[in-house]
């Protein structure tokens, strides 16, 4: 499989793979949370941005503002001709941040409500191979807690999906179980 | 799009529709990008988005989970 920030700039790629191609290629330590999390878990209901919780570490984020200055990110909630800095210390001075960027939008979280913070948004993730490059991806039960938390109706739609989901594979598991407690039932 | 508009989205008046539509879950940010493109660019983009949702769903695979204490990979 191809990888790599030269691919970003074919007009064939989805913007959601160059997204994550970019993050993916760039080394930056995240977190898939949100809509498209909820898309990789069986959810159906359509999302229209990338959502990761980023690491604070420092060098992640000279890594992550690197990736979003080769994709000319400028803040989604403020004028256009708002003068902003995008370095690493920027980054270090806030916590979440909404982008535009060439590569469509993108929302970058320190700190998800209703989880934490990266560690605890980390801990428990499950690892995709998302083209070529390996993410974490918000376990479920966590994913529900934040969208819990985020407690609008909005959220409250996704959550009510999710936990069929969640109820489901549980469900599964626990028949599994049962084959291998009695293997011949 | 005019500033009025811009200012709109991005600091909705209170009581206003946008204000409302802000506490349901929507974010206006996208919204208003869209609302500058044209028609057709709507179009593309939900194609876009489409296509490439899809291509997640059908590429995706799971190769590992993180530890729930140490955060490391199993």
């Amino acid at each position: 499989m191809t990888s790599g920030p030269a691919n970003l700039n074919s007009d064939l790629i989805p913007l959601i793979e160059k997204q994550v191609r970019l993050l993916g290629s760039s080394n930056v330590d995240c977190v898939i949370i949100g809509g498209v999390a909820a898309t990789l878990h069986g959810s159906e209901i359509p999302t229209s941005d990338l959502d990761v919780c980023y690491s604070r570490d420092p060098q992640n984020l000279e890594r992550l503002a690197k990736a979003l200055q080769s994709v000319d990110a400028r803040l989604r909630n403020a004028p256009r001709d708002l003068p902003f800095i995008l370095d690493a210390e920027t980054l270090r001075r806030g916590l979440n941040f909404t982008f535009w960027t060439n590569v469509g939008s993108l929302d970058l979280l320190g700190e998800v409500k209703g989880v934490g913070y990266y560690e605890d948004v980390l801990s428990g993730s499950l690892i995709f191979e998302l083209f070529g490059f390996p993410f974490a991806v918000v376990e479920l039960g966590r994913l529900i807690a934040a969208k819990r938390a985020a407690g609008r109706p909005k959220d409250l739609l996704m959550v009510v999906e999710l936990e069929a989901i969640l109820e489901r594979q549980l469900q599964a598991k626990a028949d599994e179980h049962k084959k291998e407690i009695k293997p011949d039932e | 799009m005019a500033v009025k508009d811009d200012d709109y989205f991005l600091n909705p008046p209170p009581g206003s529709a946008a204000a409302r539509a802000v506490e349901f879950g929507i974010d206006l940010t996208l919204t208003l990008e869209n609302l500058r493109l044209s028609p057709e660019e709507r179009i593309r983009k939900l194609d876009d988005h489409l296509a490439g949702i899809a291509k997640l769903k059908a590429t995706a695979r799971i190769i590992g989970r993180h530890d729930e204490r140490t955060s490391k990979p199993k």
